[in-house]
């Protein structure tokens, strides 16, 4: 008997807490219409859900982007979600479109937009549709335009294509008398002139003389790779990824040439992707290698650098460089709607027109009316690697191919064992050709 | 039970008499009100239990697609050849049996030192139950956000505590080495309070008086542990492991979140390879294989857990 | 016997101030373990109350503490949706599971059919699919019903609980049950003597399979990432898994979103520790 008061007071309270649990809900439900969406009520009309996966100082830059198509449609209710990039965000797009709620827009690559297309998860678009908004074929980058051409059809509208380039720090490279009169870096074409700028910055800094992120780091030392056996002609896959072509000859002196550059100290081993990034930023190195998105992180760190065209160390007379490009894709929506339809591509439109604010973030335009523009002509230091665009050596073709794929894994992964001095050229290629041709053999579920 | 015959006989009776009687009970009568007590778990256990094991066992035998339509041809025992002989399938496999080894002692260890100190300490309980059982309240993507703040390199708790005691921290989660460990510490961190509330629960079930008849013997507290504590928690221990082996078994959360299975896919649970590739590469068929052979692995250890407890009831 | 008496009294002496001795190890161990527990916790909340820009010198001290973190999360996150979503999905699938699995226990733990060892069986054979195996086929199951991205993709297949079964009838099988045969002969139905008598008593058990439901499928991870890919439907560890990349380097603002996260279940926790714990042990012991 004596316990009863206990046993009141603690059902008491529970009771309480239901009620308050019960009523916190009921607040939250009043205030979200989209919390019933769940139960299986319909979408409102007039949404615009638009997916991407920019980070950093790109994702700063889409706000900004965001907010002034916001103001000139203030009757859209636009939701932007940005998402962790990589094979998260494609899965997730994917998943989405299957399970009937895609975004009405979403960001891909273009090395993975063309899987989305053949897995039947994006709308078709148009010539008509993109005429009517002003987006027609001639006004874009030719190089990128085709690029993105399935079967000669349209899915996707590029923004931009972001290059592999190479940053250099302006004071290390002036006194190992790296520059030119008019204060540009000499180019560094060709293995030795490229080997004897390293040494020099080296010897200015008394750390070395390039950065290149490699462990933990996958899609970086593919990007060095692709870039230099692209330069040679090399190929990696062919017929729609279903065969591996990779040519050992080419392979092994690219990977040679990469691991000299550890193995001599020229770059260090090992060095992750922040620690790569760092040791440019304080001036260890003269030299860094990353994609252009990097430009932010060395603007805000007030670093006196400049950026241009990864060097062509064994093209010759013809130039290849890692390359993806940006796009704009439609995933295919449950049923089709016209109003739905323009009001993705007024919305896509407006991104395009705003792509000064988008190359201040590293990448280059692809947007003619803006990159043939003298605006851009002058922006500084984007415009120096410009034409990487037209040289832009994309992924190959396959249903694991693709930035941030398992492609880039595999073969990161191995081309990373060779710059830490773990596996020798020909081994990685070996891994490389083997965990490829698994992949080659599988029946393409797409 | 004495009232069952009873009612049997009793509707034989109430049958003749009484035609609204039935629902009293009784063979048939007690039959039909079964099924519907039963109905609404069986229905449901059929659509999304027994159902889906069959469409998965079937799926595992086609090239479906997620993408595509129907089973998109059957490819036989491909699927599984491809298992077998994918040098992914087995170091999944691999890292997941780490990852249980390096969570399940310490887990259990751990659990069961810290409910003993509790409970001979008697007050302060809820304090301790607090702090240990907190954590494991908490979801996963929480814990997951906490600890990846705590293992950021340079600028983390845990590099710059080491800094301090002039320690090179290494790199947690970036070095192949260190990720799964980074990841058990997580973990042990996370569900310790599990175990440690079933080995509290499982002290205050041995009677008091086993202790006083020790302490009269002249045992003293490590003896009581060695002769009855541990001897008594028997039952609770082998629970214990094993819900721990067939929990890290099914490990995915910890690794999609903090390492998404790297770096170089070194933290890749068997989970996450199913997740990898049924729903990152659309391959559903071979997908519901390794979910196969995964069910596998699982079920033999719940018959190793059967044969534990079958062998210790024996004793007992 | 007289000597033995006087030796006892000294042993129990020693024993007692090295039981002392002992218990003061103890306490300490525990305490410092328990510390050692709670330190990723408060760190967690330290760094949300700093602003972003201080959360990069690594120390407990605060200069200018601030709530703006928390505010940013609500601002740029469903994170309100998110715990409408929880909330939902976990409220329906434990009251979901309560009704089902106690109506099943109670016929099998009340009432005599023929196959009920069969069906018994049946349904514990259920404890050893993990729902992990079935995602696979669920999702094609659930794309074929069109009922992807709606919170009934994640409800409806964790209904059939067969644990949930087996507790309310290891319950039902302990409670007295001269008062139902009184109701029974007095012509009440089955489902009279479930409501009105069986279920009340099992009270215990009803809040033990309802809160750890509750627990357990608002922290579900792997099938609700799978089937609810639109922000706006996601449940808060699902969200919180999304959205986490975007946060980029913002640790404040972070930690802000974890302890949102946790508020709901820790509160849940400091409510109902006591049916939490006990569905965890009730559960495993018995079994």
């Amino acid at each position: 008997m004596t316990n009863n008061p206990v046993t009141w007071s603690r059902r008491r309270l529970l009771g309480t807490a239901a009620a308050a649990i019960g009523l916190g809900a009921s607040g939250v439900l009043s205030g979200c219409s989209s919390v019933a969406g769940g139960l299986g009520a319909e979408r409102d009309t007039g949404t615009l859900d638009f997916w991407n996966l920019f980070g950093g100082g790109d994702g700063v830059r889409m706000q900004q982007m965001l907010d002034a198509y916001q103001q000139g449609h203030p009757e859209i209710e636009l939701a932007a979600v940005t998402l962790a990039w990589g094979n998260p965000y494609y899965t997730k797009l994917s998943l989405a479109t299957v399970g009937d709620r895609p975004p009405e827009v979403a960001i891909s690559h273009l090395t993975r937009m063309k899987n989305l297309v053949r897995a039947d998860l994006l709308e078709e678009l148009l010539p008509d549709d993109l005429a009517r908004h002003g987006m027609t074929p001639d006004k874009f980058n030719q190089r990128a335009w085709e690029a993105g051409l399935v079967d000669g059809k349209a899915y996707a509208i590029p923004i931009d294509t972001h290059p592999f380039v190479m940053f250099y720090n302006t004071d290390i490279c002036q006194e190992a008398g790296l520059l030119d009169a008019s204060g540009k870096l000499k180019p560094l074409d060709g293995e030795t002139a490229f080997i004897d700028a390293m040494t020099a910055a080296k010897q200015v800094t008394g750390g070395f003389g390039g950065a290149l992120a490699f462990v933990s780091e996958t899609s970086t030392p593919w990007r060095m790779f692709q870039s230099f056996y692209s330069q040679l002609g090399g190929q990696m896959l062919a017929d729609d990824g279903n065969r591996v072509v990779i040519d050992d000859a080419k392979a092994t002196q690219v990977l040679e040439f990469m691991q000299g550059l550890t193995r001599d100290g020229l770059f260090p081993n090992p060095i992750d992707y922040q620690g790569s990034i760092a040791m440019f930023a304080n001036g260890e190195t003269g030299f860094f290698f990353q994609g252009e998105w990097e430009i932010t992180t060395f603007q805000t760190a007030k670093l006196p650098f400049s950026m241009t065209l990864f060097p062509n160390v064994f093209g010759g007379g013809t130039y290849a460089v890692q390359a993806d490009s940006h796009t704009f894709v439609l995933p295919k929506q449950p049923h089709r709607d016209q109003a739905r339809l323009d009001r993705s591509l007024t919305f896509v439109r407006s991104m395009l027109d705003q792509s000064k604010t988008w190359t201040e973030g590293g990448h280059v335009p692809l947007w003619l009316p803006f990159a043939e523009s003298s605006e851009f002509a002058q922006m500084s230091p984007q415009s120096n690697y410009a034409s990487a665009a037209d040289s832009a050596a994309y992924d190959a073709d396959g249903w694991y191919s693709g930035s941030g794929s398992n492609f880039e894994i595999i073969t990161g992964s191995a081309i990373a064992d060779v710059l830490a001095g773990a596996s020798s050229p020909q081994q990685a290629i070996a891994q490389m050709r083997g965990n490829l041709e698994q992949l080659a053999g599988t029946a393409s579920p797409l | 039970m004495s009232t069952q015959t009873s009612t049997q006989t009793d509707t034989d009776l109430g049958r003749g008499i009484a035609p609204t009687a039935p629902r009293r009970g009784g063979g048939l009568g007690q039959g039909r009100s079964a099924a519907g007590f039963l109905a609404p778990f069986v229905i449901l256990y059929l659509l999304f239990v027994i159902g889906p094991t069959i469409y998965g066992l079937l799926l595992s035998f086609t090239n479906a697609s997620l993408v595509k339509p129907g089973l998109n041809g059957f490819a036989g025992f491909g699927n599984y050849g491809e298992a077998l002989g994918s040098g992914d399938f087995w170091s999944s496999l691999w890292h997941t049996l780490w990852f249980t080894i390096l969570t399940t002692p310490p887990l259990v260890i751990l659990g069961f030192v810290l409910a003993l100190l509790a409970n001979r300490l008697g007050r302060g309980r809820w304090f301790f139950r607090l702090a240990f059982f907190a954590p494991y309240v908490l979801p996963s993507a929480v814990v997951a956000l906490i600890w990846l703040w705590l293992y950021t390199p340079a600028l983390g708790l845990l590099d710059t505590a080491l800094a301090k005691v002039g320690m090179t921290p290494p790199s947690w989660l970036g070095d192949a080495a260190w990720a799964m460990p980074s990841l058990a510490i997580t973990t042990v961190w996370w569900t310790l309070g599990f175990n440690f509330v079933l080995y509290l629960a499982g002290l205050q079930e041995i009677p008091r008086d086993l202790y006083e008849a020790a302490a009269m013997d002249g045992a003293g507290p490590w003896q009581q542990i060695r002769s009855i504590t541990i001897p008594m928690l028997g039952r609770t221990t082998t629970l214990v492991a094993v819900l721990q082996v067939i929990a890290s078994l099914k490990v995915f959360d910890q690794m999609y979140l903090m390492t998404q299975g790297g770096p170089n896919f070194a933290t890749r649970s068997i989970l996450q390879l199913v997740y990898d590739e049924g729903f990152t590469n659309f391959r559903v068929g071979y997908a519901a294989a390794v979910s196969m052979l995964f069910f596998i692995v699982v079920l033999a250890v719940s018959a190793v857990w059967f044969t534990l407890v079958r062998r210790q009831e024996k004793v007992v | 016997m007289t000597s033995t008496t006087v030796d006892t009294g000294v042993t129990m002496e020693r024993i007692h101030s090295r039981e002392k001795l002992f218990n003061r190890i103890c306490a300490g161990v525990l305490i410092a373990f328990a510390l050692l527990w709670l330190v990723p916790l408060a760190w967690a909340v330290d760094t949300a109350l700093k602003p972003n820009e201080e959360t990069t010198r690594t120390t407990w001290l605060i200069d200018s503490p601030t709530f703006d973190a928390f505010t940013r999360t609500f601002r740029d996150t469903d994170m309100l949706s998110w715990y409408g979503a929880s909330f939902i999905i976990s409220s329906l699938t434990a009251i979901g599971v309560v009704i089902v699995a106690s109506l099943a226990a109670f016929a099998i733990s009340r009432m005599r059919f023929r196959y009920k060892n069969l069906v018994f069986w049946g349904i514990l054979a259920g404890i050893m699919i993990p729902g992990q195996v079935l995602i696979v086929p669920w999702f094609r199951e659930f794309d074929a019903i069109n009922l992807l991205n709606t919170y009934w993709a994640v409800i409806l297949p964790q209904l059939p609980a067969a644990i949930a079964v087996f507790i309310f009838k290891q319950f039902f099988d302990g409670l007295p049950r001269d008062l139902e045969e009184a109701a029974r002969m007095d012509g009440a139905s089955f489902f009279r003597v479930y409501r009105r008598i069986v279920l009340p008593l099992a009270r215990p058990a009803v809040a033990a399979v309802a809160i750890f439901t509750f627990v357990t499928t608002w922290n579900d991870l792997l099938w609700p990432l799978l089937v609810l890919s639109n922000p706006d439907l996601m449940t808060v560890p699902v969200g919180l898994a999304t959205v986490q990349g975007a946060f980029g380097i913002r640790y404040a603002d972070t930690m802000a979103s974890a302890i949102l996260g946790a508020i709901p279940l820790v509160a849940v926790f400091l409510l109902f520790q006591r049916q939490i714990v006990q569905g965890i042990a009730g559960s495993g012991l018995k079994g």
